[in-house]
């Protein structure tokens, strides 16, 4: 059975993005990789965009006006919520690493959520 | 299982995980939130666009206080290492070959450094164009 197990497996992966059926864990689990993935993905994207700044005040200027449509903005703001729930939630992730809260790890998580999604209210209305 | 889980035991590395690895992760996670934290402030609440972003001019100025490049550089360092270390540990989730790894390992290492040099050069490219 562990031979099966250990197979390469991209069903894995994909189950990740699969709503039905899951507990606090599993969501805990399926957030932490998949706004891992995103940030992982923006950060190069970014990292590529700031190449703009070495061309001079008209590219990077110019650039900027794109971010003052509605959906780059929703899009920017999808990034910085997803960093702030990737970062509270590794710090819950870690401090049961080391012992800490282990057996109340659902509390954990929501209270951590919770701190996530105000936030996450802070920077929208300071981003609209 | 993975260490995101919520089990009622403390985790660790993972199986083909280093432990060296996984604690450079794990070090470098609540560095990130901090400097993160304080990146998205500085670019979002500072800048003079309406929604806060910096323009060419609010980020050369910044730059010209030379703390800001260097933490800059430290964050950059701190996140690309954070996240392909991490990409990698989503990788061993799907259980690859040994050979895969380690052509894995090879392209983010790659990656990695390339981003980091890319990313010190465009820092003090940045910080020149003030003087």
């Amino acid at each position: 059975m562990n031979n099966t197990r250990n197979q390469p497996s991209a069903r894995k992966f994909w189950s990740w993005f699969m709503p039905v059926g899951r507990q606090a864990g599993s969501w805990a689990f399926a957030l932490n990789r998949i706004t891992a993935i995103g940030l992982t993905f923006y950060l190069f994207l970014h990292l590529g965009v700031l190449s703009l700044l070495a061309q001079g005040p008209g590219a990077y200027d110019d650039f900027l006006v794109l971010t003052e449509n509605p959906f780059i903005k929703l899009g920017e703001l999808a990034v910085v919520a997803a960093a702030i729930l990737h970062g509270l939630n590794g710090i819950r992730i870690i401090l049961t690493s080391f012992g800490v809260g282990v057996t109340r790890q659902k509390q954990l998580f929501y209270g951590f959520m919770l701190i996530s999604v105000l936030v996450i209210l802070i920077f929208t209305a300071r981003m609209y | 299982m993975s260490q995101s889980t919520l089990s009622s035991s403390a985790s660790g590395p993972r199986p083909g995980e280093n432990t060296w690895i996984w604690l450079i992760k794990i070090a470098t996670g609540p560095l990130l939130v901090i400097v993160l934290l304080l990146h998205f402030i500085a670019n979002h609440y500072f800048g003079s666009m309406s929604s806060g972003l910096m323009t060419y001019e609010d980020v050369i100025k910044y730059f010209q206080n030379p703390i800001i490049p260097a933490i800059e550089i430290l964050f950059l360092i701190t996140v690309v290492t954070h996240s392909l270390i991490g990409l990698r540990g989503i990788i061993l989730d799907m259980n690859p070959s040994r050979n895969t790894l380690k052509i894995v390992t090879w392209l983010l290492t790659i990656l990695g450094v390339s981003s980091v040099v890319y990313g010190i050069w465009l820092a003090l490219t940045i910080a020149s164009k003030g003087s």
